[in-house]
């Protein structure tokens, strides 16, 4: 491996206090909280880390949070950093970071607000992408009952052929 | 006395509406606002194609995913296949056998190259040069006709690249054919090179994308390239044997569409390239993991989360994969180029475009929506 890699960690490590890890080459996992994470984000902006790759979320719904992950690739340095993060589910707010990526980070956190709801606070549009006219939960959380909600959305109990559906 | 004439009201502004039934851009709409001749904003709208991939995949085991998988990019199906193999692969810290790595390289650089020669069509098509058109998609039936022989399907290859390697091995007589099926592709090149002043009119010029806009607005792979950006996930995060071989990253300076347009051309030769390369090389040996090798119901992924990147046709392709130890991945987020190729770029491309030129500035960048919508 490359000495860039732990260089990195260690800079991370000292100026931020978090906690991190090195996967394998090219790959650096860190840690952090939800207050630091736009400071933590503009500095890794600065040292060349300037294509977001994704944003996304992961529903861990026993625990009650939302994990946000923000994949960072330096064209540079050629290192994908992973930024992991934690909100609370009952009240998913998290600052956007679009004031670092502008519009890559908007599009992004445009679909997650709506697959997941988590809302992103200074982000200028957050109105619907893919679906139309959605009025039930988020459909990507993992309490989002979709057979159910297919059931009783699109399938009528007193038609014969698809009361089977009901069964 | 002469009345002064009223001033005319402003009747030259109007909305117009582009696609979601346009022939072959997909199901995916731009509403465009226009003054006059020019596009004064324009507003992707997504979701004709929405699937929820991401959702599907929590409830369906690695091997049903990878079929699944196909269905992320109508257009290029091989390397989506091969994204999602990797994922699940380094996730359960699998071999995959040498010559099964050759076979996943052959088959998504002839993907790549098929999906090229659809790109160039589309192009010749959206700018009003039919000829191109039914060449192109007379000469990919070629490369189809491969994929049948290989994988059964001639479009989709219903997960031919599986997790642990591919699911069978090359039948006899394809090397042969593959070859063949390369010499025609350097006839296509041909024709695509020749000179075209209708073509060049219409993209030298047009849809002028800068290269830090570019990064800005989250562009990857041709398109990238076309604004003069040396960047291919192929050569800077060598994925399985991309780093033995060996090929050039074309690259223009000049970011019009006719740039990201040539740039297509030039991969294909590259492509061609890797596939001779390849078939030399190829080994001997299984072509798939043993863990694999009999078809199980159910298989139980380790707890461990990773980013797999690939370079498909269209830019930079990634799935995050996260598991927590069931024998379905408890989240797969699928990172697609055209979802910023066709939101922030085809936006940024259209506002102050003429209108004649958006048909030219929607197909110089590749587009797919299933990649987009999932």
């Amino acid at each position: 491996m490359d000495t860039k890699e732990p260089k990195l960690l260690d800079e991370i490590k000292s100026k931020f206090n978090v906690e991190g890890r090195i996967q394998r080459e090219r790959r650096i996992w860190i840690s952090i909280d939800k207050e630091r994470l736009i400071e933590l984000c503009t500095w890794l902006k600065n040292q060349r880390f300037e294509h977001l790759s994704a944003i996304s979320v992961t529903d861990w719904v026993k625990e009650g949070i939302f994990e946000v992950t923000y994949h960072l690739w330096s064209y540079k340095d050629k290192i994908l950093l992973t930024l992991k993060t934690k909100i609370d589910r009952k009240k998913p707010v998290i600052e956007s970071v679009t004031t670092v990526w502008e519009e890559s980070a908007q599009i992004h956190e445009r679909e997650l607000h709506e697959l997941f709801g988590v809302k992103f606070k200074g982000n200028s549009d957050l109105s619907p992408l893919f679906l139309e006219d959605w009025h039930a939960l988020p459909p990507f959380r993992k309490d989002f009952d979709w057979r159910e909600y297919v059931r009783e959305e699109h399938y009528d109990k007193e038609d014969g052929r698809e009361v089977v559906y009901y069964d | 006395m002469i009345n002064q004439m009223e001033p005319a009201p402003k009747d030259t502004e109007y909305d117009l509406y582009f696609g979601p039934a346009h022939p072959g851009s997909g199901n995916f709409g731009v509403k465009l606002k226009i003054d006059g001749e020019i596009v004064t904003s324009a507003r992707a709208d997504p979701g004709y194609l929405h699937r929820g991939f991401e959702k599907l995949m929590e409830y369906r085991t690695p091997i049903q995913n990878a079929v699944l998988s196909d269905r992320l990019c109508v257009l290029e199906p091989l390397n989506w296949n091969l994204v999602h193999a990797e994922a699940v692969d380094e996730l359960m810290d699998i071999d995959v056998p040498e010559r099964a790595k050759y076979i996943r390289v052959i088959m998504a650089e002839l993907s790549r190259i098929q999906s090229h020669i659809i790109w160039y069509g589309a192009f010749s098509i959206g700018t009003g040069f039919d000829t191109g058109f039914k060449m192109a998609f007379g000469y990919r039936d070629y490369v189809l006709d491969l994929f049948e022989l290989i994988t059964g399907g001639r479009v989709y290859p219903a997960g031919y690249i599986c997790p642990g390697g591919v699911r069978r091995d090359l039948p006899n007589g394809a090397m042969d054919k593959i070859l063949k099926v390369l010499d025609q592709m350097d006839e296509m090149i041909k024709l695509e090179e020749l000179e075209n002043p209708a073509l060049d009119a219409r993209a030298k010029g047009v849809g002028i994308l800068k290269v830090k806009d570019a990064i800005r607005l989250g562009a990857t792979g041709p398109v990238l390239r076309g604004s003069g950006m040396k960047t291919d996930v192929r050569k800077e995060e060598p994925y399985e044997i991309y780093d033995r071989l060996d090929f050039e990253v074309p690259v223009r300076r000049e970011g019009d569409a006719y740039a990201r347009y040539i740039i297509g051309i030039e991969e294909m030769k590259q492509s061609i390239k890797i596939v001779k390369q390849a078939l030399e090389e190829l080994p001997e040996g299984e072509v798939i993991a043993p863990k694999f090798k009999k078809p199980k119901v159910s298989v139980k992924i380790p707890e461990g989360e990773v980013y797999v990147r690939n370079e498909v046709a269209r830019g930079e392709a990634a799935v995050y994969m996260v598991s927590n130890g069931g024998s379905t991945p408890y989240r797969c987020k699928i990172r697609g180029p055209d979802f910023l190729h066709m939101i922030p770029v085809l936006e940024h491309l259209l506002k102050g475009a003429q209108i004649a030129d958006v048909p030219a500035i929607y197909w110089s960048l590749n587009i797919c929506p299933a990649d987009m919508d999932r």
